[in-house]
């Protein structure tokens, strides 16, 4: 048995391209849902008992089902439900912000209730009402706390864009099955596909232990 | 829009048969997580030093690397490599097993490290040995702390055997896959898939809350 | 209260002064039990008045009902001539003429002192960056704290907190402030600064409503002390009935478990 790693080298632009698209896909995706999770999360503290009720059906759906089956779904459903023909990229962005906005839609409510009820009231006795309370004092302190989950959270999405290339969006995953079918090197190509996740999402994975250590709050 | 079930009603068998497996494959991975996820935890916590490092090596590395990659090099790559071919029931159940354990170990190196060292003392203390003391004193108040990160340990296994199908494994997803295919009406198919895998799931969680709720004071210290 | 009760629990207080609080008959209930049970007091213009006695006695929710942070179920609470309003914006209105301190002193702990005490004129009274600054540089200097301005809570003392917290509350310019057992959570060397920056409000002429376990600052700054228990006010007077000569069984037996000799 032979192997040929070169084919590695040979397609290092493509492979490149792909961890372009991926990074594309998880930075695209985190800048929606982080406004989309305190959007949801604001709703379901909401005393508007239909925005509460809707915000923590979204939440429970999205958290109770695999990302591979939204994926597809969003693929054959979006374009008849919406009537426009959606790139497959887009098509998987609109699949992972679902996903991940009910995840940070959780992660923000929890967060927004950690803080004190005497935080509010403080800024209640100065006069402010309740919109202003939110966003000058309890939402600056949410924030911070639950950038260690939020972190988290960006680490599984990065490895969650794999999931996309079902539906033959050229990310990484996707770019080094289609090298592997081309050129057959089986066990080079997906071992190098491997391997660059893995030199991707090892630093990433000790960056969110750092800053667990460094923000997470101790009880 | 107009919708048509029949062809997934027409199916109905196959797709249940889909769904054993996805059951079955999902109660192997976490039984088999549990093990090695609580054997590696336990060694790293209490184990011998030189084998911290690998193990910490293995889970972070399951940390970095996503469950496809980790199905599709096994199911693919591996045989290869082993020269040994592995049906892909059994390669997924390898790969999720690998992939789970990591986040167990993890989980269970949490639990451990939030008992008091206090705990520990007084144990001791009293004489105990060091083996009766994890045994008796700090385990069963660690489980009980782990009960709420095992329920999700419990969903993300149901979930991740969705995954499997791309490496061929005949369960629900996959069989979702080919009725859609065959019967060109695929959102019918896969809104069923979604209702499917919500009734299985949503259960899930809830019932391990409501289990840590009743014993949550047995892990307080 | 009839007319003549009044005027006989009011006697040796100043005849002419104003009142800026009057709690009539005041209910408040939280599920089944009742906190406040038929409260009726005042607290006159420029008067220091000190809320005393055991805890559960309902004094600090007496309190959260004047600024309106709970809602009384019966009875009135009379602000400046006018019954507090029922409503939200309504509150919130009242609410910036009064100051609060509260127990655990509550700074926003990721704004810095300065922007602790500016942001109460800046967000509630639109006043410019600049002015509610200057202002608030101002009041830290007069709680002795001008050089802390660029501390973050979590750097201060529990007294240096709690003094920023009273400097938060003036910079709204308030015409009452209310402390809720402003002390209570303070190291015993800092409580004293805290007294101290309270007593030199009370000199220049605050209306201070203040729920305290402190005797000796009761004593010795308040015009007028309120003796609460179970939800009701058991007795109330100048300092010196209060402390030297109790009328009440129950004031006597409760300030000499607080060790309190006279």
């Amino acid at each position: 048995m032979t192997f040929d790693w070169s084919v590695v080298w040979r397609n290092a632009g493509a492979l490149l391209q792909g961890v372009e698209l991926t990074v594309l896909l998880a930075v695209t995706t985190m800048l929606i849902s982080i406004p989309g999770g305190i959007v949801l999360a604001l709703m379901r503290l909401s005393h508007v008992r239909a925005l509460s009720a809707a915000s923590a059906a979204f939440v429970e759906l999205f958290r109770n089902l695999p990302l591979i089956l939204v994926v597809y779904s969003a693929y054959y459903v979006m374009p008849v439900a919406t009537g426009l023909n959606l790139s497959p990229l887009t098509t998987g962005i609109v699949a992972l912000s679902l996903n991940v906005s009910a995840y940070n839609g959780e992660t923000f409510r929890a967060g927004i209730a950690s803080i004190r009820k005497g935080q509010t009231e403080a800024a209640y006795a100065l006069g402010m009402g309740r919109w202003q309370t939110m966003k000058e004092i309890v939402l600056p302190q949410a924030v911070r706390r639950v950038l260690p989950v939020l972190a988290s959270t960006w680490v599984s999405l990065f490895k969650d864009t794999s999931l996309v290339s079902v539906i033959s969006v050229d990310e990484l995953a996707y770019t080094s099955m289609r090298i592997r079918a081309q050129t057959f090197r089986v066990l080079e190509m997906l071992t190098a596909m491997a391997a660059i996740y893995w030199l991707l999402g090892y630093p990433q994975a000790k960056l969110v232990d750092w800053i667990n250590r460094r923000y997470g709050v101790k009880e | 829009m107009d919708l048509d079930f029949t062809p997934v009603l027409d199916s109905g068998w196959f797709l249940v048969g889909g769904l054993g497996l996805t059951l079955a494959l999902s109660v192997l991975t976490i039984v088999c997580s549990l093990l090695l996820g609580g054997a590696l935890g336990l060694v790293r916590c209490y184990g011998p030093g030189w084998l911290r490092w690998p193990i910490v090596f293995y889970i972070d590395s399951m940390r970095a690397v996503p469950v496809l990659v980790v199905l599709v090099w096994t199911y693919f790559a591996l045989p290869i490599v082993t020269g040994f071919v592995l049906p892909p029931f059994w390669a997924a159940l390898v790969a999720l097993t690998a992939h789970i354990s990591a986040y167990v170990a993890e989980i269970v190196r949490a639990g451990v490290t939030s008992i008091r060292p206090g705990q520990t003392r007084a144990a001791l203390a009293l004489g105990m040995s060091r083996w009766r003391t994890i045994r008796s004193i700090v385990l069963p108040q660690a489980v009980v702390r782990m009960l709420p990160a095992f329920g999700s340990i419990l969903s993300i296994a149901i979930k991740d055997t969705a995954i499997a199908a791309v490496i061929a494994v005949p369960e629900y997803m996959n069989r979702s896959q080919t009725v859609a295919g065959q019967s060109f009406h695929p959102i019918e198919v896969f809104t069923v898939a979604m209702a499917v895998y919500f009734v299985i799931l949503f259960p899930v969680t809830r019932v391990v809350d409501m289990v840590y709720v009743r014993l949550a004071h047995l892990g307080r210290s | 209260m009839s007319a003549a009760a009044e005027a006989r629990v009011n006697a040796g207080r100043a005849a002419d002064s104003v009142p800026t609080l009057i709690y009539r008959n005041v209910v408040k209930r939280f599920d089944s039990l009742t906190v406040l049970n038929g409260v009726s007091m005042e607290v006159r213009h420029k008067e220091v008045v000190c809320l005393i006695g055991p805890s559960g006695s309902g004094k600090s929710t007496l309190l959260r009902c004047t600024n309106g942070l709970e809602l009384i179920d019966e009875g009135q609470v009379v602000f400046d001539g006018k019954p507090l309003p029922r409503d939200w914006n309504g509150m919130r209105r009242m609410r910036r003429r009064m100051g609060m301190v509260f127990q655990n002193f509550e700074l926003f702990p990721h704004k810095t002192a300065l922007g602790n005490v500016a942001i109460g004129p800046m967000a509630v009274l639109a006043t410019s960056r600049e002015r509610a600054e200057a202002q608030a540089q101002a009041l830290l200097a007069k709680v002795g704290l001008a050089d802390k301005s660029a501390s973050y809570p979590f750097q201060l003392s529990g007294g240096q907190q709690q003094r920023v917290a009273i400097a938060r509350a003036l910079a709204m310019e308030p015409e009452v402030m209310l402390f809720d057992e402003p002390t209570s959570a303070l190291d015993p060397e800092t409580i004293g600064e805290v007294l101290n920056v309270m007593k030199q409000l009370a000199e220049e002429g605050m209306t201070m409503l203040v729920v305290t376990h402190e005797m000796t600052f009761a004593h010795r700054v308040a015009d007028w002390v309120v003796v609460m228990d179970r939800g009701t006010i058991i007795e109330q007077g100048p300092p010196r009935q209060i402390f030297q000569a109790p009328t009440v069984e129950r004031t006597r037996s409760f300030l000499s478990h607080l060790g309190w000799s006279g």
